[in-house]
Parts: C-alpha cells; structure tokens; sequence
C-alpha cells in the first residue's frame, strides 16, 4: 500500500501550548483513517496542518510524495484534498445548488471572461458534476432551496456533497456525526463505508466511538498533541495509554 | 424561457424606445440630464454591486475609481484631444489599473478593515484630484468642450447622447449580469459567504476578491468617462467620499446581493430627489434616510442573498434568479 | 540644539496631536466595547461644536458653563444615537453574534447613514460655511514659551485630554461602572450571567465616548475658530487611524498614536505642501492594515 498523506514529526505551538506535538503517521491509499482523542486533544489542529489552515511550527506534510507543508489552502486542495469543519460551515445564503458548485468550480476553476462569453462547456461540467452529487445525497428536491433552510442533518450532507464535489483524492472530515441522533448516525456511517469502498482515502474525527471502531481500519489516537496509538480498532481499545487518556482525565 | 426573452425584450424597448419617446415628447434639456445622469448611476451602482453585493466586500471609495476615468476621459479630450472613442475605454482602463495597484496590497484585508483601507484609498485618491493642480486643475475642475465622437460620427442632439450613454451602460450591465449570475459569480458569492471555506474548495480568495475590485473599477472608469462626456464639466466634488456613500446607498437600498436590485435603488436615489425638489436640498438626508431605513428593515440586512425587491424577482419570474437548472457560466 | 523652526513644528504637531487623541480616546472606547465603528462619532463632535457655538451666541455664559451644556447634549447624542443606530442591530446578545461580521457591517452602516443625516440637517439649518464665533471666546491666545509659541488652546486642550484620558483610565479600572464595561468588553453573554445589565452598560459606554467627542467638538471649534457641518468628518478619520494603529482597544495606545500621527503631519508640512498633511494619516493607516492586517495588537482571526 503507497502512503497517498505522510505526517512527519508535525508540531504546533500557540503561544506556550503545543497543540500538536511531533506527530507523524501516514495515511494509504484507499484507508479510511480514524482519529480520536479527548477534547482539545489537537485534532482540528492537526487537521489544519494537513490542510493548509494553519503553518506547522516544525515537521512536514507529503502529500501523493511531494511536499505540501505551509502552502496555501486554495493549493493544497487542487492537489486533490478536501475538507469539511467541525462547526458546519455552508454558505447559507446560497442555494443548495450553489453551495455544491462551489466545490465542482473550485477543482475544475472559473474565469470571469469565459463566464462573459462562452465557456459553455466548463459550466456544463461543473452542472453535471453538481447534479451528481446532490442526487448521491438526495438533495436533488432541494436544489434551489437557501443552504439555511436545511435541517441541521441535511446541511451536514451538504457540506459532505460540496467536499465531494471537488472530486477528491483524500477527504478529511471534521466530526461529521455531531449532533446526529442513533439512526442519523448509521446512515452516515453507512454512506462513509461506501464512499471509501469506492476507493475514496477518507480520514475523520469523530467522538462516537462506536461510528469510528465500526467502521475504520485503523485509529490513530491523540492526546494532549501527541499520537499515543496508532493500531487496530481492536487494539486500541485494549490500549492502556488510551484507556488512561480517555478515563484517567487530564494529566496536564 | 420565453418569460425570460419577454423580460428583455421589454428592457430594450423600455431603454431604446419608451424612455426616448417620453423624452422627445417633452423635449427639455432638463430631462434628457436627469436620465442620462441615472444611466450613469446605475453603471456605477452596477459595478459597486460586484464588489459589494456579491462578493460581499464593502467598499466605501468607489467614487474615486469612477473620479480616475472621469478625469482621464476629460484630460485627454481637453488637453490631447482624443475624443470619446478612445477616451472611454482608456478611461475604464486606467481605473482598472489603479485598483490594480491599490489592491496589490490591501487585498488581504477583511470586513471592516476592508471597509476603512478602501475609505483611506478613495480619499487620497481625491486628495489627488484636489491639489495635483498642476494635472487636475485642483478645485476649478476640467472643462471638457469636445462633444461626444463615436467612430467618426459627432453625436451632438441631445437624443443621440442619451442613446450612446444608455446603450453603453445597457452593455455593461449585461456584462455585469453575466459575470454575477453565472459560476464565476458563484465563486464570487462564496466569499461573501465564508471566504475560509471557500479556500477549502481550492478558491484563490485574494486572485478572485482582486479580480471583482478590478473589474468593478473598470465600469466605473466608464461611468467616470460618460459623465465627463454629458456634463462637460467635472470638479473633485463630483468624486467625493458622500458620492461613494451615494452608491453604496443604492446597492444597499436595492438589496445586496441583487443586480435588480442595484439598478432600482440607483433609480430611486437619482429620481425621487428630483421630483421632491420643491422640499429644498434634501437630497443627501434623503439619502441617508432611505440608507438608514434599508438597512433597518430588511431583516437579512447585508448578507442575504437579500432584498427589497425578492418580490419584484418573483413576480417577474425567472427573469432575474436563473435557477439552478439552466445556470450555466454566461448562458441563462 | 534643535532649530527653532522645527522645534515650532513639534509643537504644532503636538497639539494636532492632542486634539486627534481627545477624539480617539471616545471612539476607542466604544470600539474597544462593541467591536464595532462608530462611523457618526465625527457628528457627535460636529454637534458638540455647534451646541457651544448655540450657547454662546445666545446666552454668553462662561466658558466652563458652554462646556458642562455641551457635555450633556453629547451624552443625549450618545444616547440617542446608541438606540436608533446600534440597539436594533443587536438582536442576541451572545459574544459570537455581538462581534459577528454582520452585527459589525450593519452597524457601521448604520451609524454611517445616521451621521449623513445629522451631518445634512445642520448643513440645511446652519449652511455649510463656517459660522461666526464671538472672538472672546477663542482659545488663541498666543503665549511666548522660549523659543517656541503656543496659544493658550494648546495648554487647555492638552489639560482636558490629560483629565480625560487619566479619568478614563482609574474609571475603568477601578469604578463598578468600569468594572462592568470591562466585563461586558470581554464577554457580554458572560457578563450578563453575572447579573451585569449588558444594555445599560453598552448605553454608557456610549454616554461616555460622546461626552468626549462632544467636548473635543467644541474645544477644536473654538481653538480654530472654525465651526462648520462638515466639521468632523476628518478627525473622525484621523481618530479611526489612531485607533487601528495603537491596537484598536487600547486607549493609551490610541493616544499615542494619535500624536505620532500629529507630529508626523506637521513635519510633512516642512516638507511639502499643507494640503497634503491628510495624505500622512491615510498612508500610516494603510501601512498599519497592510502589515498588521488586524491591528497593531488586535483581535486573531476566527478560528477554523
Ligand atoms: N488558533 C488557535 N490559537 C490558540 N490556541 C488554539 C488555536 N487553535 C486551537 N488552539 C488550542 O489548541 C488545542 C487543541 O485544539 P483542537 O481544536 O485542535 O482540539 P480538538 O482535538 O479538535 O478538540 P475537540 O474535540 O473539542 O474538537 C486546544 O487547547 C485549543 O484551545
Ligand atoms: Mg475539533
């Protein structure tokens, strides 16, 4: 299996708190990633190291073998990465439609000349690729409705679709389960499984155990910055380190 | 589609044929002023909509981008006598390469320091137009006698001029709809909306906000050129901080976010003032007022895909909101 | 030795440099607590100069009378101008939609087109030109200090701007009032747990900075003698430039850029034409945003 993401020994401080500290994994092609740790624990943080959002202290990112580490979001997600937040981010006054066009146009690029003249074919592409995955998340009926219509569960798929949008090679996502009740949480687990059976590299955070033990290949846990495990769903429960983290409460 | 054709087809009789023919029938001087000087406010609330309406960046010194194209239009007929031909896109250009320059730096910034960097460029801009006497005549202004020359053809009667401003205003509004209403204006909207997250879809927030600036200022730079070519007269104060808050007043009372919208409230602001003129000269109060009240009583205020006018946009159909399924870039 | 001249410019620039502090300090703190522009503080102050100017030509009290008038319409002003410009824009008083991008731009458009009313009012009551001030009440009276001359203005203002900025600061350290200024400065929501009536705090804060403004108002009136409409609009600008320059919620910074910038002004003038004085503060504020795109000190960027 080729490494699609490497992290080597990435570090970042803020002030004098070291949020992530010297982390280094790896994520393979076609993996689907989990990452837990208690909260503050560094995930976001790390999740905007790999993803441009914030400059790494020290360490690197690889990304498909070449070096990413410090280039700007907008770059890192052309190389074929993209994300969704923890706090749900959409653009609310925008249709459903539009919000996913964002990610179709934002991997396959606009000009404003050709959206004068011409250009017909490009918005066809970005059209298509929109329709297809609002269709993928039966959002299709609400296409033309504001993002901030949605139910709060339906703007989480929104998220999900326009990051889907760009086509992605890697997905990251930042708790896409909070806030969702048992059986909304069995559907998305449902839909992130067959995502990354149809070869998508997915990484994700997520706080619902039972979501991340059941369906990921591997867990990497955090803990106050530093990786503490790195195994097995089957294994890291058994891990006495993640035992400690998780029951033992802070040890700052 | 055919709501749509009907929608302007109309719009072209209304410009080109409705409004002229009202115009000869009462044949003064003073209306053929007040509507060529709305179709100029409309370009420049048009182009302010692009900025502020759509990618959401609030720009308080537009005026003195539509100030560059004025005064170079006007310099270069009085001084170098290159007529109107030339004089208007060079005019368009200019702006355009002063944003340029001013957005290099001040791109970066957002939301109300946004705001105060484009306040503090608009003033020195004026600041320019003011005491650079020795270019600008400073506070006497430039007197532009020239008459409006297009391709060769002297257009003088006062109906020929409205023509040539209006249809180059029409122009550049479609142009502007395209720009807006197509992905590219998407894009643009994803900034207003969360310029972060749209950097997480592989947007260059700072390439694009830098493309709106420029563009804008150059339809302003038009402005600029189309008011020195039909007042024959232009002076710093036409170019002023309360001319910026004039058009930003516009977009804001049509609705941010909504190029309908932009154009009426530039029609409401330049009209209704003149026919409340036995009131005295309240025009400004006026604007104030209308401002104070839009932002008020629109509950969505700035950030909606908002208006005023939403039911003017249902009532008309499809005409003005493509929807979603027959958006393409540049083809409703 | 420094050369008499520029030592007279110094001193020029000093006291321009006091008259931008006297009227950042009011917008700093209203900043500093709302996180919000107050775009019509250049009113309160134009209101100010022409309440005294009103006073005077009607009634002719003495001078610290003129002032106590003024400083109670610029409280009324500030009041006034809090309920009908900010108020309806703050619907939720929680932390994140109080210094949210929205709360923030609507107001700024607010306060904007309520100081173009104002601004338009007095220019159809009074005209837009200066108005005539009783020349005893001028506060140019030259005084001879060695080489260098003052007026008596410069020692009256740079009194007042001590007095205010010395008051302010004990205020809000030490007084309850500041205590929950502070509070609500720092965390609305929080504070109103504490049982810190936000509303009545935010109106003061109000209250306060007007009453400054106010005061500035008529204190620069009288030192040029020059009262008009459009009075206020560039040291409102000038007050905005010191504030984003000294960290856009520290007073004692915002002073002190104020008088860099005061001084600065005044040297350029050695150097180029008057008229281009303005260009200086435009360019420090362009400079400040540029390099420290959120303020000298300000606030960080929302987290992702
Ligand atoms: N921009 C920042 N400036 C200062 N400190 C920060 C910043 N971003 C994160 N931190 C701190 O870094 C630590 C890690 O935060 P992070 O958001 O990565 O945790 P997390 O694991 O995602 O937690 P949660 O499960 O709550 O989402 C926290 O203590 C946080 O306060
Ligand atoms: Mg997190």
């Amino acid at each position: 299996m080729t490494a699609l993401l490497e992290l080597d020994g990435l570090t970042r401080h803020f002030g004098g708190l070291t949020a992530v500290d010297e982390v280094t994994t790896h994520v393979g092609q076609g993996e689907l990633v989990g990452l837990i740790g208690p909260n503050g624990a560094g995930k976001t943080t790390l999740f905007n190291l790999i993803s441009g959002f914030t400059r790494p202290s020290s360490g690197a990112v690889r990304f498909k073998g070449e070096e990413i580490t410090g280039l700007p979001p907008h770059q890192v997600a052309h190389r074929g990465m993209s994300r969704t937040f923890q706090n749900l981010r959409v653009f609310p006054n925008m249709t459903v439609f539009d919000n996913i066009s964002v990610g179709a146009l934002g991997a396959l690029g606009v000009g404003a000349f050709q959206s004068v003249i011409g250009g017909r074919k490009r918005s066809h592409e970005i059209s298509e690729r929109s329709w297809e995955m609002l269709e993928r998340v039966g959002l299709n009926e609400q296409a033309n409705d504001l993002a901030a219509n949605l139910s709060y569960g339906k703007r989480k798929y929104l998220e999900i679709a326009r990051a889907l949008a760009m086509e992605p090679d890697l997905l990251i996502l930042d708790e896409p389960a909070a806030g969702m009740n048992h059986s909304e949480t069995a559907e998305l687990s449902q839909f992130i499984t067959e995502l990354n059976s149809e070869g998508l590299t997915i990484m994700l955070v997520e706080h619902d155990m039972s979501l991340v033990m059941g369906i990921c290949e591997r867990v990497v846990v955090l803990a106050s910055g530093r990786k503490i495990a790195d195994d097995t769903p089957v294994e890291v429960r058994q891990n006495q380190a993640v035992l400690d983290a998780y029951l033992g409460g802070d040890d700052e | 589609m055919s709501k749509q054709l009907l929608t302007k087809v109309g719009m072209v009789v209304l410009l080109f044929v409705v409004v002229p023919a009202v115009l000869m029938a009462f044949d003064r001087g003073y209306f053929y002023q007040i509507a060529t000087i709305a179709a100029v406010f409309v370009l420049l609330a048009a182009s302010l909509h692009l900025v502020t309406g759509v990618a959401g960046l609030l720009h308080l010194g537009h005026a003195a981008f539509y100030g560059i194209g004025a005064y170079v239009a006007a310099l270069l007929g009085s001084e170098l006598e290159i007529g109107f031909t030339l004089g208007l896109p060079a005019a368009g250009l200019a702006a355009a390469f002063v944003a340029f320059l001013v957005a290099l730096p001040t791109m970066r910034l957002i939301s109300i320091y946004f705001a105060v960097a484009t306040l503090a460029i608009g003033q020195m801009l004026y600041l320019i137009f003011l005491n650079w006497v020795s270019v600008t005549k400073g506070p006497n202004g430039v007197l532009l006698f020239s008459g409006i020359d297009f391709f060769g053809f002297d257009i003088e009667s006062e109906i020929g001029i409205y023509y040539v401003v209006t249809a180059i205003m029409a122009l550049s509004v479609v142009v502007l709809y395209r720009l807006t209403n197509s992905y590219y204006g998407n894009a643009l909207r994803s900034l207003r909306e969360d310029d972060q997250c749209a950097a997480a879809m592989g947007i260059n927030v700072t390439v694009l906000k830098m493309q709106a600036f420029v563009i804008s200022a150059f339809f302003a730079g038009l402005a600029g050129a189309l008011w020195a070519y039909t007042t024959g007269y232009i002076s710093p104060n036409d170019f002023n901080f309360s001319q910026s808050i004039l058009v930003l007043a516009m977009v804001v009372v049509g609705g941010l976010g909504s190029l309908p919208g932009a154009v009426i409230g530039a029609l409401l602001l330049i009209l209704l003032p003149e026919v409340l003129r036995d009131v005295g000269d309240t025009r400004n109060i006026f604007v104030g007022l209308v401002m104070f009240g839009a932002i008020l009583f629109l509950p969505k205020g700035l950030f909606g895909e908002v208006s005023a006018l939403r039911f003017a946009r249902r009532i008309l159909g499809s005409g003005w909101s493509g929807s979603a399924d027959n958006r393409e870039v540049g083809w409703e | 030795m420094l050369d008499p001249y520029y030592l007279q410019q110094l001193t020029i620039g000093l006291s321009l440099g006091m008259i931008y502090a006297l009227m950042a300090i009011g917008f700093t703190l209203i900043f500093g607590v709302l996180n919000v522009v107050n775009f019509a503080h250049g009113e309160i102050y134009t209101i100010g100069a022409f309440a005294g100017l009103l006073m005077i030509a009607t009634f002719g009290p003495p001078l610290l009378a003129v002032l106590l008038v003024v400083m109670a319409v610029g409280a009324l002003a500030g009041f006034g101008l809090e309920r009908l410009a900010f108020k309806p824009f703050r619907r939720f008083s929680d932390e994140a939609s109080m210094k949210s991008r929205a709360m923030r731009e609507a107001t700024l458009m607010s306060s904007l087109a309520m100081s173009i009313v104002a601004r338009e009012s007095l220019e159809l009551i009074f005209g837009s030109q200066f108005q005539s001030v009783d020349l005893s009440y001028l506060i140019n009276k030259q005084i001879q200090l060695g080489p260098v001359t003052i007026v008596n203005g410069d020692l009256i203002i740079f009194a007042v701007a001590l007095v205010m900025f010395l008051g302010l600061q004990w205020l809000l350290k030490y007084s309850t009032i500041g205590l929950s200024i502070r509070a609500v400065s720092n965390n609305p929501l929080g504070a109103r747990y504490c049982g810190i009536n936000t509303d009545r705090t935010i109106i003061l804060t109000f209250v306060i900075g007007s009453v400054m403004g106010a005061l500035a108002g008529i204190l620069v009136g009288l030192y040029y003698g020059a009262i008009y409409p459009s009075m206020g609009f560039t040291p409102g600008i000038k007050a905005f430039v010191a504030m984003v320059m000294g960290g856009l919620s520290s007073i004692p910074g915002a002073v002190i850029s104020a008088m860099i910038l005061g001084i600065t002004e005044s040297m350029a003038t050695s150097v180029v034409s008057s008229v281009w004085a303005d260009m200086v503060a435009y360019a420090f504020l362009l400079i400040t945003l540029v390099f420290f795109p959120q303020g000298l000190f300000g606030a960080r960027r929302e987290r992702v």
